[in-house]
């Protein structure tokens, strides 16, 4: 089972020298980065609205399989899946 | 100087796909720090010339290659090259020869084995995520990859092959790029790292998803598979790749390794010729010299010492330039014209030559006109000459042709052609791809005002248009930078080049649009950058029309016309053009000419020359008109800075206006050699030879004071170089040209109906509409037939005088058309609609054309009924129709208008009686002015005048100002439209057909204007 947010749950983030997240905070929990299985970047729908994201398919130490995105318009970062 | 090197990118010369110049390529990479970049566009070269060049002056080492399409299974695989050193040049152009002749025109395809045998000299990458191995990897198929590897690591050497790895942040590169690092490990050759640049900037990937939209001719909405899936593909810094490849720090400086090897330098040079067929084993030269012996007495030419010691020199020169066989087969080819009875003649430098005279090149005598051959060729200038030679437009194909034939398709082919992206075009294809509806579009593009410099005007009501401000500036934005951007091969414009050795070994050769034909893969600019010479083989219609005007003189007279025999020396000619009576007349009919002709009044064969390379925007912008006008008007006394200058200027009354007069003064006043005097001129009209000019201004100076001319006075003159030098116009040109003018302005005047009739016969050409060159017949009382079913010809004929209307002037008639109704008209006469359609079967649309352009008036039955009886007819083409009973039916009448008004739209032209004379009555009633009128005003009267608009202009030099001419039953009324007046009316002269225009009369020395006030339409 995958919970998706579609327009991305936001979270704050901490990144290491290269832009990648080592740890964040979701609904009040702070979660440890253990490893980067992915990354990847999106830029599309510059026409109407647009879509640029820096994707991130990361375990946790608290246990989790994510997919968190940094909008790289707004600068937020927010998560867009979750793993069971 | 970084580590890394890109060594795959592809410029806007991978059509509809590489968003960015070579040049933005080259200066970004020069803002990176890199001192050397490949570029590798799609299955061609085409951009190789450009890049070279801009990379030498930027200071980057250019590295050549492609981007290979080869035969797959199921799809197509990417390969990339790159040149290592010559041969691998021959290779490459060989490969890309074979993939484009192996696929649709427009495309390329490699064949499987074509890589044996063609991979010396150069290196191979194993492409993008299409290549083969990666294609292999993605679908799992490990074993292919290894395989595939294997073959091409063996085929190229494991030295010239590499596994390239790209990582562009999708969600497997990583896995891929392990994999085939695995890959490359396992069969042991390098790998290295590119980003497969499709633009300089990441801004720009915008601008590559709108051009792969309009390659799929696809909304950017429906375009998501597409396109790619992010902005990567930019030109990256060495520290932005590093980051990417940092488990693999090896490809980055890989990188280098392979730039440094790759040593080829695209030197240009003059091509081996193919070795003209002299005959008896003479050598090219002497058989050269032994034409041009010949052509002295051809040309009735009394062998003086002076005619013998240039004839020697330019013989010389040519002989030390390599080029006595280029000579020989443009003689060849002009030879084989004049054998066909097809009209030409050179034009350009080359009628500064006695040579190109003596050998029937050039149409002028460069001695009677104190030509300068160093203009066209010299010892001291390593330039290429060109030869460009005007023959009939309507037969220039057999003229290519022969060329083909001659050399053969391997050793001869035409220069390609760009079509590129103009403002116009560029905003309806940019606007389909952002999806917006056509009609918008439509109206966008028709009324946008376009400028020279590309930046689309920022219109008031364009905003209404589109709706938002925001969605015109990114519709407006992308058009901008799209313009100038190369779209795909156009049409072939005539430029030939011929070599000794197979062309595919020098440069790749593709499919032109024409079957048989074929292009290389440079345009003329780039060649003549390389330093090849090419053939231009122009068409010009003039010629044709002239071809044409002649033959049917020759017809109703039954007597030959040599129009070499013309002397120009006609008083009769020189009084049409003094009173600017020259519409139809080559190079001086436009409304400019007209303005100034009257003023200038040419009086003989050199006052034309004046004529045509005065009147051009170069020199009214360099101010040179008003006082050239003064002082032959003798309101201004000519003066010569220094007495050396007297001979050089004289003939055009001290003003610099022709580039020849440049190395005339250079050589007269400073000493200049031809070469030199060539060289500052070449430098004056270019706008980065700025050190050149330098150093050209102190050995001018230094050579004035050798000749005791005061260092003020060479000053002054050289300052006067620079001035005017960048507009000067070559008087051989211009000299080519008159003899042009004239012949066509001696038809018009002693067999006019001739001359019309043949104007007609080959549009588009010239100025004037076919309307306005049929009003001017009219005036020079000259009765013009309408279409007529069983008395028109095909084309405009002339009968008993007068100028009848063919069929080719009916929209919809073409070739087929007409050859059609000829050929059934041979068996007998028309003698009904019905017996017309019975027998011509051509298509409904058609015969309604002819019908309401009135071709069947003379059968007595209003054209409204006859398109009725066309409809009742239930005629279908290619069947038996039915024939019904006639009713009498009446039908309610159509107004004049109307009628003018569909005539116009079918022929383009109206027989009847102007327009404006329907409105007459109640422009009286008005006071409103017509042509004959405004003969009669003053200098500052205040005037409301009406007409149709016949010509709308607005030159970049005139700075806002526009130029309306108005036509009515009597003639011409010239509107100018100053800037602040043109904004408030804009929509106004720019949609409606009869214009209103009050103002200011402007009327001076014979010429008279209207400064307009405002402007309405006429209802």
């Amino acid at each position: 089972m995958t919970r998706v947010w579609i327009q991305g749950d936001a979270i704050t983030a901490e990144v290491d020298d290269v832009s990648s997240p080592i740890r964040f905070t979701w609904a009040g929990r702070t979660h440890n980065v253990k490893t980067v299985a992915n990354r990847w970047r999106v830029d599309a729908n510059w026409w109407r609205l647009r879509l640029w994201h820096e994707y991130f398919k990361l375990t946790t130490d608290t246990g989790l399989l994510v997919v968190v995105y940094h909008d790289l318009v707004d600068g937020e970062w927010y998560l867009q899946r979750l793993y069971d | 100087m970084t580590n890394y090197v890109e060594l795959h990118a592809h410029s806007y010369f991978s059509l509809l796909d590489g968003a960015s110049s070579p040049d933005d390529l080259l200066r970004r990479a020069r803002e990176l720090g890199m001192d050397a970049l490949a570029l590798t566009d799609h299955d061609a070269v085409y951009g190789a010339v450009p890049f070279v060049k801009a990379a030498r002056e930027i200071g980057i080492r250019p590295i050549l290659g492609a981007e290979m399409t080869l035969e797959g299974d199921p799809t197509p695989h990417h390969l990339t090259l790159l040149v290592e050193e010559a041969c691998g040049w021959a290779n490459l152009c060989q490969l890309i020869t074979l993939a484009r002749h192996n696929a649709p025109k427009g495309n390329a395809l490699l064949p499987s084995d074509a890589l044996e045998g063609h991979t010396k000299g150069l290196i191979a990458l194993s492409g993008c995520r299409l290549g083969e191995i990666a294609a292999a990897i993605r679908y799992n198929d490990p074993q292919t990859a290894l395989k595939t590897a294997q073959r091409y690591r063996d085929l190229f050497g494991r030295n010239h092959f590499f596994i390239e790895l790209q990582h562009h942040l999708l969600p497997h590169d990583d896995s891929l790029t392990a994999d085939l690092v695995a890959l490359a490990e396992q069969i042991g050759v390098p790998y290295v790292a590119t980003n497969n640049v499709h633009y300089a900037r990441r801004e720009s990937s915008r601008l590559q998803d709108v051009l792969v939209c309009i390659r799929h001719l696809k909304p950017l909405e429906e375009a998501a598979s597409l396109c790619r899936p992010n902005s990567e593909y930019y030109l990256k810094s060495a520290d932005e790749m590093c980051a990417l490849f940092a488990d693999y720090p090896d490809a980055i400086t890989q990188t280098r390794h392979i730039a440094e090897r790759c040593t080829f330098d695209l030197s240009f040079g003059l091509q081996e010729l193919p070795t003209f067929p002299a005959p008896e084993g003479m050598s090219a030269h002497a058989y050269l010299q032994k034409l041009c012996v010949e052509g002295l007495v051809t040309r009735r030419i009394e062998p003086t010492d002076e005619i013998k010691r240039q004839l020697d020199y330019e013989l010389g020169v040519i002989e030390r330039s390599g080029l006595a066989n280029y000579f020989l087969i443009v003689w060849d080819l002009v030879r084989f014209a004049r054998t066909n009875d097809i009209l030409c003649q050179g034009r350009g430098s080359a009628a500064n030559s006695l040579v190109a005279y003596l050998l029937g090149i050039s149409p002028v005598n460069p001695m009677e006109h104190d030509l300068v051959f160093e203009r066209f060729l010299s010892d001291e200038r390593q330039v290429v000459p060109d030869i460009d030679i005007d023959f009939q437009a309507d037969r220039r194909e057999e003229v290519i042709q022969y060329v083909y034939e001659r050399y053969g398709n391997e050793h001869a082919a035409m220069a390609c052609t760009f079509v590129t992206f103009r403002a116009r075009s560029a905003i309806r294809d940019v606007g389909k791809a952002l999806g917006l509806p056509p009609e918008v579009l439509d109206r966008a593009a028709r009324t946008i005002d376009t400028f020279k410099s590309g930046r689309i005007a920022e219109v008031g009501d364009l905003d209404a248009i589109f709706g938002s401000k925001a969605t015109f500036d990114q519709l407006a934005d992308l058009a901008d930078q799209i313009d100038g951007f190369p779209r795909h091969l156009g049409i072939h414009n005539g430029g030939m080049i011929v070599m000794g050795v197979p062309l595919s070994s020098r440069l790749p050769t593709e499919l032109a649009t024409m079957p048989d034909r074929y292009v290389v893969q440079w345009d003329k600019d780039a060649i003549e950058d390389a330093g090849l010479v090419k053939i231009d083989i122009l068409g010009l219609r003039m010629l044709s029309a002239i071809a044409e005007a002649k033959q049917t003189v020759e017809a109703i007279t039954g007597q030959p016309l040599d129009l070499d025999e013309l002397r120009f020396d006609d008083p009769a000619i020189y009084d049409m053009v003094s009173a600017a009576d020259t519409i139809g007349v080559f190079q001086v009919e436009s409304r400019a000419q007209q303005q100034v002709l009257p003023r200038l009044q040419p009086r003989q064969f050199n006052d034309l020359i004046v004529s045509i390379s005065l009147i051009r925007p170069g020199p009214v912008q360099g101010n040179m008109v008003h006082p050239y006008l003064r002082r032959r008007l003798g309101q201004e006394t000519v003066i010569y800075p220094h007495p050396l200058l007297q001979p050089a200027l004289e003939e055009t009354l001290g003003v610099v206006l022709f580039q020849e007069q440049v190395l005339k003064v250079a050589r007269d006043l400073a000493g200049f050699t031809g070469g030199q005097g060539e060289g500052l001129r070449r430098a004056l009209g270019s706008k980065r030879a700025h050190e050149a000019l330098d150093r050209f201004h102190v050995a001018f100076l230094d050579g004035a004071a050798r000749k005791g001319v005061e260092n003020p006075i060479a000053d002054a003159v050289f300052d006067t170089l620079r001035a005017f030098g960048g507009y000067s116009f070559p008087k051989s040109h211009a000299a080519a040209f008159a003899v042009l003018v004239y012949q066509s302005a001696w038809f018009k005047h002693y067999h006019p109906a001739a001359f019309y009739a043949a104007l007609l016969n080959h549009q588009p050409m010239g100025f004037w509409s076919p309307a306005a060159i049929v009003n001017d017949a009219k005036r020079h009382g000259i009765r013009v037939l309408p279409v007529e079913v069983n008395m028109s010809a095909g084309k405009c004929t002339v009968q008993g005088g007068a100028i009848r209307l063919g069929f080719n002037q009916v929209k919809g008639f073409g070739a087929v058309a007409i050859e059609r109704v000829m050929e059934t008209r041979m068996v007998s006469d028309f003698c009904s609609l019905a017996d017309f359609c019975h027998r011509t079967q051509l298509p409904q649309r058609l015969i309604e054309n002819l019908i309401l352009a009135g071709g069947m008036d003379g059968w007595g039955k209003t054209r409204r009924s006859l398109v009725w009886e066309l409809g009742k007819l239930d005629y279908r083409p290619d069947t038996l129709p039915l024939d019904l009973p006639e009713d009498t039916l009446d039908l309610p009448p159509v107004s004049l208008l109307e009628v003018m008004g569909i005539e116009y739209g079918l022929l383009g032209i109206s027989l009847r009686d102007h327009v404006m004379t329907l409105y007459r009555p109640q422009l009286l009633e008005r006071g409103i002015l017509g042509n004959r009128d405004l003969e009669r005003c003053q200098d500052g009267d205040t005037v409301t005048v009406a007409g149709q608009i016949l010509v709308h202009q607005a030159p970049p030099t005139a700075k806002g100002h526009h130029f309306i001419t108005l036509e009515d039953e009597d003639g011409f009324i010239n509107i100018i439209v100053r800037p602040d007046v043109y904004a408030q009316y804009r929509r106004v002269l720019r949609e409606s057909p009869l214009l209103v225009i009050e103002g200011t009369v402007q009327h001076s020395r014979g010429v008279l204007n209207v400064i307009a006030a405002n402007a309405s339409a006429l209802p």
